[in-house]
């Protein structure tokens, strides 16, 4: 994404909510080439609110990738393999 | 499962193989999926335990070549929903539906909007999310795991949780807002600016 020039842009988004959806979706993986293209190159361009959600969503999904994992326990694992070999067969 | 259910006759080998190569590099997402359901070190032992042994026991309904970790997923969810929820000493005190539709009221979108910004995010090095996502109700937060921690498409997780795409994708706008709110308390308590 390009630089925005932060003076030219509106301070408030009519549809914020709306498009704060478009947003997920479009990190998510799940909106269009089209809307993909229009809200990221045209959109967030202008509009200081939405440029401001793009920045917290990104940070808030790097921070649960990096905060909010944990491994399961060595003993857990090999005690459900052992439980499955136990049981091949019957 | 609803879908058509295609039994194979796995030999003991072929068991062998899918539980190791497809089953088992899940592990670690699983236990995380199950320590954030139950809260509880030794329950998430308990249900990833018999969720590992549920899917041995059902592996013939398994078709190879398909979504595995969606597989165990919707297992463990399933496991949880029946098992543990009820086990639980404290049940959820607020009953779902009635805060599905509160969360789905027009209203509320206009309450929340949190004020909450990325320098603020980034002084939160400690537990903060953590607890923030732990704090979600647990269909909330089960759609952020599912989504931001697992990377599960909205299709996949519509089928791992039983529910329309258009539910995936609004209870996932709603769980993200809830998290934003907490995470804006704790910005405050913090005593950083958010706005």
């Amino acid at each position: 994404m390009n630089m925005p020039d932060m003076n030219k842009m509106k301070q408030d988004c009519p549809n914020k909510q709306e498009c704060l959806q478009l947003l997920q979706s479009i990190l998510d993986g799940e909106a269009t080439a089209a809307q993909k293209e229009t809200f990221m190159k045209q959109h967030l361009q202008e509009c200081m609110t939405c440029y401001q959600n793009y920045h917290l969503e990104v940070a808030i999904r790097g921070l649960l990738k990096q905060k909010c994992s944990n491994e399961a326990p060595e003993e857990l694992i090999n005690s459900i393999k052992e439980k499955v070999i136990k049981n091949l067969g019957q | 499962m609803e879908e058509e259910v295609v039994r194979n006759q796995y030999t003991d080998a072929q068991k062998q193989e899918i539980f190791d190569m497809e089953f088992m590099p899940h592990i670690n997402a699983m236990y995380n999926f199950a320590y954030r359901l139950t809260l509880e070190r030794d329950d998430a032992k308990d249900l990833l335990q018999d969720t590992y042994l549920k899917a041995y026991r059902f592996i013939d309904s398994f078709q190879q070549g398909t979504n595995a970790k969606a597989w165990l997923f919707r297992i463990l969810k399933n496991s949880f929903i029946n098992d543990y929820r009820k086990k639980s000493k404290e049940p959820s005190k607020v009953d779902y539906q009635e805060v599905e539709a509160y969360y789905n009221s027009e209203d509320v979108d206009r309450q929340i909007t949190p004020d909450l910004r990325v320098e603020s995010l980034t002084n939160m090095i400690g537990d903060e999310i953590s607890n923030a996502l732990n704090s979600l109700d647990v269909d909330f937060k089960t759609v952020i795991i599912l989504c931001d921690l697992e990377g599960f498409k909205y299709e996949e997780m519509a089928k791992i949780l039983d529910i329309p795409i258009g539910t995936v994708r609004s209870r996932l706008h709603r769980a993200r807002n809830l998290l934003k709110e907490k995470l804006s308390e704790y910005a405050k308590s913090m005593g950083y600016k958010t706005a």
